[in-house]
């Protein structure tokens, strides 16, 4: 199914793809879903059609990254049968709510389906097929804010001075996906001033399943994050901590709430609604995180 | 053949809680390897015209441990033409047995040694001292940590852990027992002077210097060895014998690869151009001339490495132990060398360790000491895939079931529920079960299945919405059609 609503846009039509497909992934389906209404909401916004494909989990990266490259695998078949299905006529792009699951359908995906058809023991025209699949699928795949910078024109920044907010680049999409810091400058040019803590490239210490086995060397990193994250709101009076990848984010906002700070803490998408809807302001941010934004 | 590392006993959450509550080791470990990093990115990007000459340096590389056989004859073959003796250690305890029989056939009486990580590897130091033959360090790092009967937190800057603060006192120690003058402050260059005018007399009385090595060139039997203190220059010139402990790994072809490679070990690590001293060893003395070992044997060390050539993890020996993925690594950075409980820390230590043992020795490493952040796939020199080698490494774990129950029953029972939307659905249903069932409370973590309890321990657990994005998007289509 399809939707496209007419409405305002930012961008000529011819200029921008009309249709793209929408992989939120489970942790913002889950607990914040927030994140991809304001995904859908800004997508629509530029004019661009979003095609939900409901069949859709995860991309089994926490299970791959664990050791459990079978069970993986099973979610990657599910995934790339997803988003093929309907689509063979007409490839649209994918877009990822997350870089690191992006980075996952992109590099990990044809070697992983390929090595475990053959561990099935499926002949290998079979698991050379399958390789090709997760090719085609994962080249069609893109990180949503990376994507939006550069395929949509935006709106202006409105005037007066940008919004300060501490900006995480999680580890996967900085390093695997290329040119990801160029996502910032799609928050700059809506007014968003996005700013990296100190030792940005340092790992907040999620991890995946990291998170849950080794809680305290994970939380230990989290304290390092959290501390440089503290110092942008003290000396830059950044609002919020945003990024592209929920998992961090989670993480990083269960630490705070942890330890009584009500810093808020959003996903991109949220915030570029806000712009897109003239209210970007610190008290917008905060209700954000209340779950009054929508 | 396996391996044999030594290795630290206390099980991992004790190295973890002893490192974590360490605070002047997390401060001075945490600062080092931030600067080293530092340097190293500014010399690659102040110098854009070396990289070729990495590139290349790996090419060689990877192409010499596809030769290593062949190039470790001839190695071997132009060593002994001058004179020189040399031996392959299968084992560990081969190359210590080998090095034993040497000191005791000259009646050695006191050895010196440079930095070498080959040797920590094989435990020499603690197999002399057990056989009533001292060995003293010459490098400053490892002379702090010999005092301190410590084992070195970090392949290239052994006592990274220690401020200067502690290492005066080590040596204020040192002098009283020795009842020599202290060294007159905590400041580098007076702790400098004092090591320096205590390990002179060592350097004079001993009789058998031992050394590492960081390069064997194939093409013309040459040992290469590079230092920052030129304490090299003195092990191997000074005592009449003289021994080398190498991993086979070392060999490079020819002079021409040398070239290339020299640099990268420096540049990596200290984000320097070149170590202050290379030192090249290639034959004992000859007659008439008036420097260097009457006699000088090398020992290659196996010790698991052949083993993992024609294998996925053959570029691991491709490694050069220039520490640039220890200091990337932000979990090093956080517990320090000594919570891995290998001589190989770091990621390099967590890929190695358990490959090089066949998983005998500290399995956890992969598992628990490893984000898979990828700084390491970043910093490496060598592009050694450690993200996709530990993951291969996990898989391996599970495999062959060294992972606990919870873990196993964890993983598995998510993927089945996760690959069918029906499962996933009824997953979600039962998170708000639970959900319910532990109200707001905290520490509710105890109702968390499996290893998700984990989370609850330091972080709050984020709550199920309401309403998902599937369930949202079920409604908002649905007014889209009325439309
Ligand atoms: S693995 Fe790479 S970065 Fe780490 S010590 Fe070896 S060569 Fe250096």
């Amino acid at each position: 199914m399809r939707i496209q609503h007419a409405g305002e846009t930012f961008r000529k039509e011819d200029e921008i793809p009309v249709k793209v497909q929408l992989f939120v992934s489970c942790l913002a389906d889950m607990v914040r879903p927030e994140a991809a209404i304001a995904a859908v909401h800004v997508l629509e916004k530029r004019g661009v059609g979003v095609e939900f494909p409901e069949g859709q989990t995860c991309c089994g990266q926490f299970s791959y990254n664990a050791g459990y490259q079978h069970e993986a695998a099973v979610m990657a078949r599910h995934f790339v049968r997803v988003f093929e299905s309907g689509t063979q006529e007409d490839p649209t792009d994918i877009l990822a709510l997350s870089g690191s699951c992006a980075a996952t359908v992109m590099h990990t995906y044809p070697g992983l389906l390929y090595e475990d058809a053959l561990q099935q023991g499926e002949p290998e025209t079979k698991a050379r097929e399958w390789k090709k699949r997760a090719e085609a699928v994962a080249g069609r795949v893109h990180e949503w804010s990376m994507w939006l910078g550069e395929h949509a024109d935006q709106p202006m920044a409105p005037n007066g001075s940008p919004l300060p907010v501490a900006y995480h680049l999680g580890c996967h999409m900085r390093r695997l996906l290329p040119e990801s810091r160029k996502a910032q400058d799609l928050l700059r040019a809506l007014g968003i001033d996005a700013r990296e803590p100190e030792n940005a490239e340092e790992c907040c210490g999620f991890g995946g399943t990291y998170s849950f086995t080794e809680p305290v060397v994970s939380t230990a990193l989290a304290d390092d994050k959290l501390a440089n994250v503290q110092n942008l709101v003290q000396d830059a009076g950044a609002v919020c901590l945003t990024g592209a990848d929920l998992g961090c984010l989670l993480h990083l906002e269960g630490r705070l709430r942890r330890q009584e700070s009500s810093l808020p803490v959003c996903h991109v998408a949220e915030l570029v609604e806000l712009a897109d809807q003239n209210r970007l302001t610190p008290d917008q941010v905060r209700q954000l995180e209340q779950g009054g934004g929508k | 053949m396996a391996g044999q590392l030594p290795y630290d006993n206390r099980p991992w959450p004790e190295r973890r809680d002893a490192a974590l509550q360490n605070q002047t080791m997390r401060h001075t470990i945490g600062f080092v390897t931030r600067r080293f990093t530092l340097i190293k990115g500014e010399i690659y990007r102040t110098s854009p015209d070396l990289e070729a000459s990495r590139k290349t340096a790996v090419g060689q590389k990877r192409q010499a441990i596809r030769d290593l056989p062949q190039l470790l004859e001839q190695f071997r073959n132009q060593v002994e033409r001058r004179g020189a003796h040399t031996y392959l250690a299968a084992q560990a305890q081969d190359a210590v047995d080998i090095a034993l029989n040497i000191a005791r056939s000259h009646q050695a009486e006191l050895v010196i040694k440079s930095k070498s990580m080959v040797t920590e590897e094989i435990e020499l130091n603690q197999a002399f001292e057990k056989a009533g033959i001292p060995v003293r360090e010459t490098d400053l790092g490892e002379y702090i940590i010999q005092l301190a009967k410590e084992r070195p937190s970090h392949i290239l800057a052994p006592a990274a852990h220690r401020n200067r603060h502690q290492v005066e006192e080590l040596f204020q120690a040192d002098a009283s027992r020795e009842k020599i003058s202290p060294p007159q402050s905590d400041e580098i260059e007076d702790l400098t002077r004092y090591a320096r005018s205590r390990l002179r007399q060592e350097f004079l009385r001993a009789d058998m210097g031992v050394t590492g090595g960081n390069f064997l060139v194939a093409e013309t039997g040459t040992l290469v060895l590079i230092t920052n203190e030129g304490n090299a220059d003195m092990v191997t010139s000074l005592p009449p014998v003289l021994v080398s402990i190498v991993g086979v790994e070392k060999i490079v072809r020819d002079w021409a690869s040398l070239t290339e490679i020299i640099q990268q070990p420096a540049m990596s690590g200290i984000g320097r151009h070149l170590s202050s001293y290379t030192t090249m060893i290639q034959g004992p003395k000859s007659p008439g001339s008036v420097e260097g070992p009457r006699e000088w044997h090398v020992i290659l060390v196996d010790n698991g490495r052949m083993a993992l050539r024609d294998t996925e993890f053959e570029d691991v020996l491709s490694c050069i132990r220039c520490g640039a993925c220890l200091n990337a690594c932000p979990v090093f950075r956080e517990v320090g060398g000594h919570a891995y409980g290998s001589v190989y820390p770091g990621p390099i230590g967590i890929v190695e360790t358990p490959l090089l043992t066949d998983f005998q020795v500290l399995p956890e490493l992969p598992s628990a000491l490893c984000t898979l952040c990828h700084a390491c796939q970043e910093a490496c020199p060598m592009d050694i895939a450690l993200p996709d080698h530990i993951i291969s490494l996990r898989h391996t774990i599970v495999k062959r079931h060294l992972n606990s129950s919870t873990v196993n029953w964890t993983l598995r029972t998510w993927a089945r529920f996760w690959s069918t939307p029906g499962g996933y659905r009824r997953s979600i249903s039962l998170a708000r079960v639970m959900q319910r069932l532990s109200g707001k409370k905290r520490n509710a973590q105890g109702l968390f299945p499996g290893i998700f309890a984990g989370w609850g321990q330091t972080r709050e657990i984020p709550q199920v919405a309401p309403k998902t994005f599937h369930e949202w998007w079920q409604e908002w289509k649905e007014r889209a059609e009325e439309k």
